[in-house]
């Protein structure tokens, strides 16, 4: 493909890979619009930083855990957003990090995106997934004196729902 | 009571001061709805705020691991019983787009007309309880919520229920247009339009409700952004950012409509967005009633989704509404993440409601027309 032809995923992938050649592990295009990027961990705080300073990814829509007991890790997503770049606010970029089961850390991005606070706040709470310096990491929906594991790993189970 | 310590990066004023006392807005719905604000006052000026959610969670994306793709359809939609299409849609999306199922046009054109009857009702029910209520204005709740009800009557004439309709399954909308729909439907939208320009002269134009609402609450256009809030409030501080024209679903793309946006980022400027929305939704539905094509409604969806994660996102009452669906080649979800504008917009609250009047509080929350039940899933 020549270099004009290059839509805004692809584009925006290679100014990524060319920023952190050793940080991304890799991407995907899911579709259009809907762009993968699997990264460090420890990476994380460069990426965003960029992301929101150079190619005008302003807000997180969402912060996701998923758990996958068997692999033994835990994938945090980001789901980020435009709102400030008219030609980049259809896209959803995805960035994931894989994270070790038994000691789930990755730095906080909410000094770069303020709006990921709640939503890192909930990933916490519901799958243990650290965040360090995060400004007010504590409980957010469970009730005050619920002592479990966090409720959405895959080994807490509710029998009484069904089979999974 | 023993306050826990307010959310720090939103506060200017954490520590308790001589002068502060900590009151516990909440949970009983004294104007908070089903959660509880923790604010710090000094006088009659609120100092800080914690809003404590989750007093309504109920682990849906947990139980959504253990039902199948379409009876998790209802209980899905339960979140927001105002705004249920939407998030019926939300969650349709992704789902149809792992299974690679494409919904006929004719579905297309149903569920954008479900929807934005829909989107109306659910504005109405913002007008009568949220700024109606809020600001003391008794007629406008009676007003809105009579309305409403004769929407309410023709979703049930389409969909069979008055709220929660589980109207869209994978595949398209459940039912044709009933006969008869389309000529009640413009009556209502005749009488509709009439009642709009009462309402405005009725509430919006209202001394009262003006000194009220306007210049409470500012949120600046870059705060707006910097914060990712969604839906009117982030129209009402001046960024025209919605998914209907970011990133066109259902027969978005064929209609002609414009998203009112304003420059205050005030309390009033997020009550007329949603004021001026439902003008836009009136002339949605006439346009969508007119060109609607013949054709099936739906196709057949298989009801195993393969390997995969896909994102869906569809423009809500209160702003987009993104699902991730995560599936494992059986019928259930491996995992699904609901990110919805509620939840997005509860930061919003803390930052506005520091140094304001504690009176000012209800009429702050109510312009974010913030759905406990929706945040707390």
């Amino acid at each position: 493909m020549s270099e004009t032809s290059l839509s805004k995923e692809e584009t925006l992938i290679d100014r990524l890979k060319a920023q952190f050649p050793q940080a991304i592990k890799d991407t995907k295009i899911d579709r259009p619009l809907r762009v993968t990027v699997n990264f460090e961990k420890d990476h994380v705080l460069e990426i965003s930083r960029f992301m929101c300073d150079e190619l005008g990814f302003d807000h997180v829509k969402g912060v996701a855990g998923v758990d996958f007991p068997t692999q033994k890790r835990i994938e945090v997503l980001y789901f980020v957003g435009s709102y400030s770049k008219p030609e980049v606010q259809d896209l959803i970029v995805i960035l994931k990090a894989e994270l070790p089961r038994d000691n789930p850390t990755i730095p906080s991005v909410v000094s770069v995106w303020q709006s990921a606070h709640y939503h890192e706040r909930e990933t916490f709470e519901m799958f243990g997934v650290k965040f360090e310096g995060h400004p007010d990491l504590r409980k957010l929906l469970t009730q005050d004196n619920w002592e479990g594991p966090p409720p959405m790993l895959k080994d807490v189970k509710f029998p009484e729902m069904g089979q999974r | 009571m023993t306050a826990k310590p307010p959310t720090p990066p939103m506060t200017v004023n954490q520590t308790p001061q001589p002068s502060t006392l900590d009151v516990s807005v909440g949970p009983q719905h004294p104007g908070s709805g089903h959660c509880r604000i923790l604010i710090r006052v000094d006088g009659d000026y609120i100092v800080s705020a914690d809003p404590d959610i989750g007093y309504v969670h109920r682990g849906c994306e947990k139980i959504a691991e253990y039902r199948n793709y379409v009876s998790n359809i209802p209980h899905l939609e339960r979140p927001n019983i105002a705004d249920a299409i939407h998030l019926n849609w939300g969650y349709v999306l992704p789902i149809q787009e792992l299974q690679g199922v494409e919904v006929p046009p004719r579905g297309k054109y149903i569920s954008t007309i479900a929807a934005e009857m829909n989107r109306i009702m659910s504005h109405l029910y913002a007008l009568a309880i949220m700024q109606g209520v809020f600001t003391g204005h008794t007629t406008i709740f009676m007003w809105a919520f009579g309305d409403r009800d004769l929407f309410i009557e023709l979703a049930e004439m389409l969909t069979g229920a008055r709220l929660t309709y589980s109207f869209l399954a994978p595949g398209g909308p459940r039912r044709d247009l009933p006969y008869g729909f389309e000529h009640r439907l413009l009556k209502l939208l005749d009488y509709f339009e009439k009642r709009l320009v009462e309402y405005d002269r009725i509430f919006f134009s209202n001394p009262s409700v003006v000194a009220r609402t306007k210049g409470v609450g500012v949120l600046k256009r870059e705060e707006a952004m910097k914060l990712g809030v969604v839906g009117p409030v982030l129209r009402a501080s001046g960024v025209k950012y919605d998914v209907r024209k970011v990133e066109p679903y259902g027969a978005y793309s064929d209609l002609d409509f414009d998203i009112p946006t304003f420059e205050e980022g005030d309390s009033l400027a997020r009550f007329l967005v949603r004021f001026e929305e439902m003008k836009q939704s009136v002339k949605i539905i006439r346009q969508a009633l007119q060109k609607i094509p013949k054709g099936p409604i739906a196709r057949k969806a298989p009801l195993v989704a393969p390997e995969g994660e896909a994102t869906g996102r569809v423009e809500s009452s209160r702003g987009e509404i993104a699902y991730m669906v995560m599936g494992d080649n059986s019928d259930k979800p491996y995992r699904v993440k609901i990110m919805n504008g509620s939840f997005r917009n509860l930061i919003a609250l803390p930052f506005l409601v520091r140094n304001v009047h504690v009176a000012d509080m209800p009429v702050i929350y109510g312009s974010l027309d913030y759905w406990p039940v929706e945040a707390d899933r």
